[in-house]
């Protein structure tokens, strides 16, 4: 596993991606902790697979920075690359091969080759190993997918809409997967997903992508925890505001006049005569954070 | 050990789920499901069988050692604390509070006045079937 004490697994730094005119990360800054096991939020179109291929130097930038175990993506060994995972949101198979032969290829790139793990999992999902990858279904393919990344055992595992193409039972089962193989053995984890249940399930932080950058990265638990949606006149809410020195996260102006403001590390606020105070739910936060 | 059927989460509430846990286990224990010397599943386990991130497990089995209503045998296995089982009735309706609380922030919301929800609640509590026995 990672040597380095305590350094980050991966650091992003002022990262401007654009396709053509259309600029899809703004200078966008991020930081993943060895272990971490990270959400990654955002609308359909706001750059999640554009970010994580950009993570792992598979999409030049513009400008900026990206480092994966302290090495800048770009001209990172194959001994660095061995240690990451990716599972893309299109599955890259190899159609013409058997699952059999794909894992063999594979396996001569990795130093490290779980070949009871990878097994186990073509067992345990009932992928045949000697039919062409073109014969099977969407869902199998994917969890080929999953397969190979996580057969060599990797430091960072990097998923983007891992589960889109499996039932509720395929999804659960992959997130039992992911709980007992990976995160206790420490993995760095970065997911992307629609399934807010899933996330919160087994991400530990959330990042929320809005605008092109990251907005917001912080403890799913303290986010539900303390983050309230408070609503009244204007000027009581922002002398609320002051008075406790509250984080603002978004403002919002209702209909009726009325102001409502989700903020931060307010656990202490009690509802008042014109002001109401709510908890909120991780669908509320994405609604609210990724306009 | 209990068996890790006793426990269930629900994602999408405002409670995060390491506070879900909580809530269910001191539930648990005030009704008698849970008794004092009985062991939990472990970290692992529990994890495994709720799909859930296991340092949410941890965490809420930390804070429910903390708050004395499990405590850690010979360093291995969480059980459920001795002293805490026996004060059962008091702990119990107050267990209640957060969900009543809830309830009566809708029932706010819906305009009804108190003596409405309270005949509510009284009608829904005379539906409800008897809790079947627990092993």
């Amino acid at each position: 596993m990672n040597d380095e004490i305590a350094s980050p697994t991966a650091v992003v730094e002022g990262l401007h991606v654009a396709y053509g005119q259309q600029e899809v990360l703004r200078g966008l800054a991020w930081r993943l902790q060895p272990g971490q096991v990270v959400g990654l939020l955002g609308r359909n179109g706001a750059g999640k697979t554009t970010l994580l291929e950009s993570l792992l130097g598979l999409r030049e930038a513009r400008s900026g920075t990206v480092q994966l175990f302290g090495h800048d993506v770009r001209s990172l060994g194959d001994a660095q690359r061995a240690r990451i995972g990716y599972v893309p949101q299109q599955s890259d198979l190899f159609d013409w091969l058997t699952p059999a032969q794909l894992l063999a290829y594979f396996r001569s790139f990795y130093p490290r080759w779980n070949e009871a793990k990878a097994e186990g999992l073509l067992s345990r999902w009932d992928i045949a190993r000697d039919k062409p990858i073109a014969k099977l279904s969407g869902g199998q393919k994917q969890r080929l997918s999953i397969v190979r990344a996580l057969a060599h055992d990797p430091d960072l595992l990097v998923l983007d809409e891992p589960v889109a193409g499996l039932d509720p039972a395929g999804r659960r089962d992959f997130l039992r997967e992911l709980v007992e193989r990976v995160i206790d053995r420490g993995t760095t984890v970065v997911f992307s997903t629609h399934i807010l249940s899933d996330l919160e399930r087994v991400a530990f932080n959330v990042a929320f992508l809005a605008a092109g950058r990251i907005v917001l990265q912080a403890p799913l638990d303290e986010l539900l925890d303390a983050t309230r949606r408070i609503a009244g006149p204007a000027a009581q809410l922002e002398s609320l505001r002051r008075r406790h020195g509250l984080e603002v996260l978004r403002s919002t102006p209702l209909p009726d006049g009325r102001l409502q403001m989700l903020v931060r590390d307010a656990e202490a606020l009690a509802p008042q005569a014109a002001l109401s105070v709510d908890s909120v739910t991780l669908e509320d936060l994405f609604m609210d954070l990724t306009q | 050990m209990t068996a890790t059927d006793l426990f269930a989460v629900a994602p999408g509430s405002t409670e995060p789920i390491y506070r879900q846990l909580v809530e269910l286990v001191r539930r648990r224990v005030a009704a008698g499901q849970l008794r004092a010397g009985d062991e939990l599943p472990s970290v692992r386990e529990l994890a495994q069988s709720l799909a859930v991130n296991p340092m949410t497990v941890s965490k809420a089995y930390g804070l429910l050692e903390a708050q004395g209503v499990l405590e850690r045998r010979r360093g291995l296995s969480m059980v459920v604390a001795a002293s805490l089982a026996a004060a059962a009735t008091p702990d119990r309706a107050a267990l209640l509070r957060p969900t009543l609380e809830r309830a009566a922030r809708e029932a706010r919301q819906l305009g009804l006045t108190p003596a409405q929800s309270l005949g509510l609640f009284k009608t829904v509590l005379h539906e409800q079937p008897e809790e079947p026995d627990h092993e």
